[in-house]
């Protein structure tokens, strides 16, 4: 590798990384603020103008309490489980193309960590794992409360992870390619002279809302909530935690929702990409300069993306109320997995037809049954079964 | 290939007939797919077909044994009585679409061209083994036995799987004609000493599976606990199936290393006649001494493979069917007797419970003493034909390499006679209560059908010998 | 930077950690030594330039079947590892066994020849998502599909054994 691709690439990749950082420390400012505007609030507003000094009295607050460990927990496994939480959240942004290629001295560099052929598996792996640090926080603690949530984490993951990969599959039977930036690039592409309609949302649409239910039940984002609900398991997982422990917990979750919505962003909205693309492209310099605003631009896009299903998580978690155990692996198992196994049968059929939307045949039918079942009237209902 | 596809779908099939309120839809429908397979695959006979990028191959001999497992199979699901009416066995379906899909593995064992279909073909049965031994819930035996069988039948599969990747290491092919070739045609540099360790992984795999042995502990364990139904099943698809892919493997991949395995094979085998009919002497329970009897009867089989002769598939294949007929109507019986008193809710399988038998029920007890007779090797059954066309391998291989094993083979058929006889003597001169044992008329047909078989096999040898 | 190095450090790594799996006490170390032994894997197919192996190997050994191993010892709650005492003629057997296979393979491996690369016909596409699925799909499609019958008994089976029957005990 060339010294100047490896320096721009460094930089890449650090920048990637305190971008991360920062929009994750900024998304604990932006849930209390949202949290504020909806329920008429004001927020936070002492710290600085607009309280936006806010997340650095936090950290100096959670870096400066107590260190606690209880006295019968497993130390190093007490220890480890937030590294854990924190590692794995952090590695998954490294395969995220964030924009196109800046052009320097002639070359051209990918606005991304690495590209690898793998992106989607790589992410789908490092998801996988980030139930490690939950669990064995929560099994470290010797806490009756923290096992349970660790307990609820695992097989909550474990579930919507099934779904969340038969989804993922529509896709990549549409696009051919496991890497991600080949995903976002085939989106680029215009549909009836309008780039942007090309979009995976407009051919995928039952995929995007199982993807992105099963990347909130993976972010343990309410309504799925349940490893650390409150009314039921004091604090789930990380009942024993405190400081900066505790702190790495918290800051992994936002980190989580800032990956997994650049990943929807990448998958389902095009990525990087923008309407009237081509237009700006032909207003701009021909030439390197012209080729980097483009990228500058499409950055800034992508982010905006982000920053719109950041804010969907915050407002989703101030409107629905938290799920039961059993609703919730219901919804996994049994409505969850065979959409998407439908999804991909149905995808399938449309790839050999040559007729891509095929999918939107599921909405119809859904919501045509959804009409029928509501004009029907309402019988009694059935006394709920709990499963265990 | 027919039968293999139509057994997967039939088994799907039978499945969804586990919606229907009648249960009793289930054991016609299960006998008819078992005989749609079986007719299915004789459409192939004297045609030889290579399927699917050399996966699988068909000739006569794939049909031979493909037959002899599917008639095994039908006649071990006519017996299967207690099927729906019981508590316990509240989803007759699945129990039968999982011998359906068992018998998908066992034809894929018998016809496999590379050694992943072996693979997947060995998995499926065993996995369905494993859940049809612990498919007695509410049993504690029946649990131990399949907790047991799972956990030493993955082991011995993880050793198979690590012998198919050494010999993949040596040779680059998991095709059995490719590593044929290799190992015969010697390459330049010699045969990589990789493949000598995975023939011995693979053959501690699969001769675990047949359970030989030194690597037969599990059996009787297993044998004792699983339902008797399903040790029906498991003693005879699994050996024949088994001994199937074995023999194939051995010959046509392994023929140029034939003095290693001889060697390995003969002392296995010495060990198994051993180890199985003299431990069968001890035994109290007459299951358990049939877990050991089949021990002995791998023992038998294992000389064919050991003497590969061109007569040996014929001679595999004859003892087969004879040892797969015969145990299947000593495990009916069994059933039958065991069930009439039991002892603290579990069946009476000691040799007591048969005691009377003949009075009480004639055609029972003759059919039993008859399935003894030939399991223990005595003229007239087709048992005496399977040993000696078995022998006669050995005697054609030649004395000075087979000679011991023959001696040895010879003295454990005569302790074989003891313990199979004392079922018989307790059924004919021992006296018990004197209650009748009824029979239903389908399970009545199957003893009587086997018995006939076996007799038939036994003076006829030749009418089915011209066929394989 | 030198290849060999890192493979030296990973199969360093591999083997400490696979061994650790056996040695330590506590079952939930022991499963986390295992995960680590699965990651050294993947890293080493990484080496191997088989990227979709080393991905599908850590999705679904370390993460999907690791955690219900770390799922089921949780729920037992097994602090300690209390090895049943064992005799020492089954220890010695098991030692003489192990160590016999040990050398069998070692053996087998000291007077393996390996050739040598052929750079010229050497193809780096080998392992990658695109060839893996073309070999797959064609020339091992009948395996492939005949799996689903494993998969389909294997689901079948649990089922059916884990299932509650009526009259049973309902803890």
């Amino acid at each position: 590798m060339d010294s100047t691709v490896f320096i721009v690439r460094s930089i890449i990749i650090f920048v990637i990384f305190g971008i991360t950082l920062l929009i994750a420390t900024y998304s604990t400012y932006a849930e209390r603020k949202v949290a504020a505007f909806l329920q008429d609030r004001l927020g936070p507003n002492r710290a600085g103008p607009f309280g936006i000094w806010q997340p650095l009295a936090d950290a100096v607050k959670m870096f400066t309490k107590e260190e606690f460990i209880p006295a019968q927990a497993n130390k190093w496994l007490f220890i480890a489980g937030p590294c854990f939480a924190m590692l794995t959240a952090l590695m998954a942004s490294a395969v995220i193309p964030f924009g196109d290629t800046v052009q320097y001295e002639g070359q051209f560099i990918a606005v991304q960590g690495i590209d690898i052929n793998i992106g989607i598996l790589w992410i789908f792996g490092i998801v996988s794992l980030g139930v490690y640090g939950v669990m064995i926080g929560g099994w470290a603690s010797n806490n009756k409360f923290s096992l349970l949530g660790a307990i609820r984490a695992a097989s909550q993951n474990i579930s919507y992870e099934l779904a969340m990969g038969l989804s993922i599959i529509a896709i990549l039977m549409m696009s051919g390619s496991l890497s991600l930036r080949d995903m976002v690039n085939q989106q680029a592409t215009p549909f009836l002279g309008v780039s942007g309609l090309n979009w995976n949302i407009f051919y995928q649409p039952v995929g995007f809302i199982i993807f992105l239910t099963c990347a909130f039940a993976e972010c343990n984002r309410t309504p799925f909530d349940l490893p650390e609900c409150e009314t039921e398991l004091v604090g789930g997982y990380h009942t024993e935690y405190s400081s900066m422990k505790l702190g790495f917990y918290l800051f992994a979750e936002y980190i989580n929702m800032f990956v997994s919505s650049a990943v929807i962003s990448a998958l389902y909205f095009g990525g990087f990409n923008f309407p009237g693309q081509a237009w700006v492209a032909s207003l701009l310099p021909a030439g390197a300069l012209g080729h980097n605003l483009l990228t500058s631009i499409g950055v800034v896009v992508f982010f905006g993306k982000i920053f719109f299903f950041i804010f969907f998580y915050m407002w989703v978690r101030w409107t629905l109320p938290r799920f039961r155990y059993d609703q919730l692996m219901n919804l996994g198992w049994k409505t969850l997995i065979p959409l998407a196994i439908l999804n991909i049968v149905v995808t399938g059929a449309g790839l050999l037809f040559d007729f891509k939307p095929a999918t939107w045949l599921i909405v119809i039918f859904v919501v045509v049954l959804a009409v029928i079942s509501a004009a029907q009237p309402r019988k009694t209902m059935r006394p709920q079964q709990s499963t265990v | 290939m027919l039968s293999i596809i139509s057994l997967s779908l039939f088994g799907i099939l039978n499945l969804f007939l586990g919606f229907l309120k009648s249960r009793r839809v289930l054991l016609p429908a299960t006998l008819l797919f078992i005989a749609l397979a079986f007719a299915a695959n004789l459409l192939d006979w004297n045609h030889q077909y290579v399927y699917f990028r050399d996966m699988l191959r068909t000739n006569n001999l794939f049909i031979n044994f493909s037959s002899i497992i599917l008639l095994t199979t039908f006649l071990t699901v006519a017996i299967s009585r207690s099927f729906g009416t019981d508590e316990e066995h509240t989803h007759p379906a699945e129990y039968y679409a999982i011998m359906l899909f068992s018998v998908v593995g066992a034809l894929m064992m018998v016809g496999f061209e590379n050694l992943i279909m072996l693979f997947i073909g060995l998995e499926i049965l065993s996995v369905s083994l494993y859940v049809l031994t612990g498919s007695d819930k509410r049993s504690l035996r029946s649990n131990e036995a399949a907790l047991k069988y799972f956990l030493m039948g993955s082991f011995a599969t993880g050793i198979f799987l690590f012998g198919i990747a050494l010999v993949y290491g040596a040779t680059g092919s998991f095709n059995l004609s490719a590593i044929g070739s290799y190992v015969s045609g010697g390459p330049t540099t010699g045969i990589s000493p990789l493949l000598y360790v995975g023939l011995l992984f693979i053959l501690a795999g699969m001769l675990f599976k047949v359970s030989a042995a030194p690597f037969h502990f599990w059996t009787p364990d297993v044998y004792d606990g699983a339902p008797t139904l399903f040790t029906a099943f498991m003693s005879t698809v699994v050996k024949t199936a088994g001994f199937a892919a074995l023999y194939r493997l051995l010959t046509v991949s392994f023929t140029g290393v034939y003095g290693l395995w001889w060697q390995v094979l003969t002392g296995v085998t010495v060990l198994t006649l051993l180890v199985g009919n003299i431990t069968a002497v001890y035994q109290s329970s007459v299951k358990r001494m049939l877990a050991y009897s089949s021990v002995s009867h791998a023992g038998y089989l294992l000389i064919a493979v050991a003497a590969k002769t061109p007569q040996s598939p014929s001679a595999i294949l004859f003892y087969s069917l004879a040892y797969s007929i015969a145990t299947i109507t000593g495990f009916a019986v069994l059933i039958l007797v065991a069930e009439q008193k039991p002892i603290e809710g579990r069946p009476d399988e000691r040799y007591e419970a048969f005691n009377g038998l003949a009075k009480r029920n004639p055609l029972l007890a003759f059919s039993l003493a008859v399935s003894m007779v030939s399991l223990a090797g005595i003229p007239l059954t087709a048992g005496f034909w399977g040993k000696f066309f078995v022998f006669s391998t050995a005697v054609d291989r030649g004395m000075t390499n087979m000679g011991m094993v023959l001696v040895v083979a010879v003295l454990m058929s005569v302790v074989g006679v003891y313990y199979y006889f004392r079922v018989i003597i307790a059924s004919y001169l021992k006296t018990g209560d004197s209650e009748p044992i009824g029979i239903r008329p389908l399970y009545r047909f199957i003893l009587v059908l086997t018995t006939a078989l076996t007799i038939g096999l036994g003076l006829f040898p030749d009418v089915v010998r011209q066929l394989f | 930077m030198n290849v060999n190095y890192i493979w030296y450090f990973l199969t360093f790594l591999t083997l400490v950690s696979a061994i650790m799996v056996v040695v330590v006490r506590n079952p939930i170390h022991s499963v986390l030594y295992l995960i680590l032994t699965f990651f050294c894997i993947s890293a080493h197919y990484v080496l191997l330039n088989a990227q979709f192996l080393a991905a599908v190997n850590v999705i679904v050994y370390a993460g999907a079947i690791m955690v219900l191993f770390l799922f089921v010892i949780m729920f037992l709650n097994l602090r300690e590892y209390t090895a049943e005492s064992k005799t020492n003629l089954v220890k010695l057997g098991a030692a003489v066994l192990g160590g016999v296979l040990l050398v069998i393979i070692v053996a087998a491996l000291r007077s393996m020849q390996i050739e040598p690369l052929n750079k010229a016909t050497y193809n780096s596409q080998v392992g990658m998502v695109e060839s893996l699925g073309k070999v797959l799909f064609r020339d091992y499609l009948l395996p492939f599909e005949l799996i689903t019958v494993l998969f389909f008994v294997a689901m079948v089976g649990a089922v059916m054994l884990g299932k509650r029957e009526t009259g049973e005990r309902n803890f």
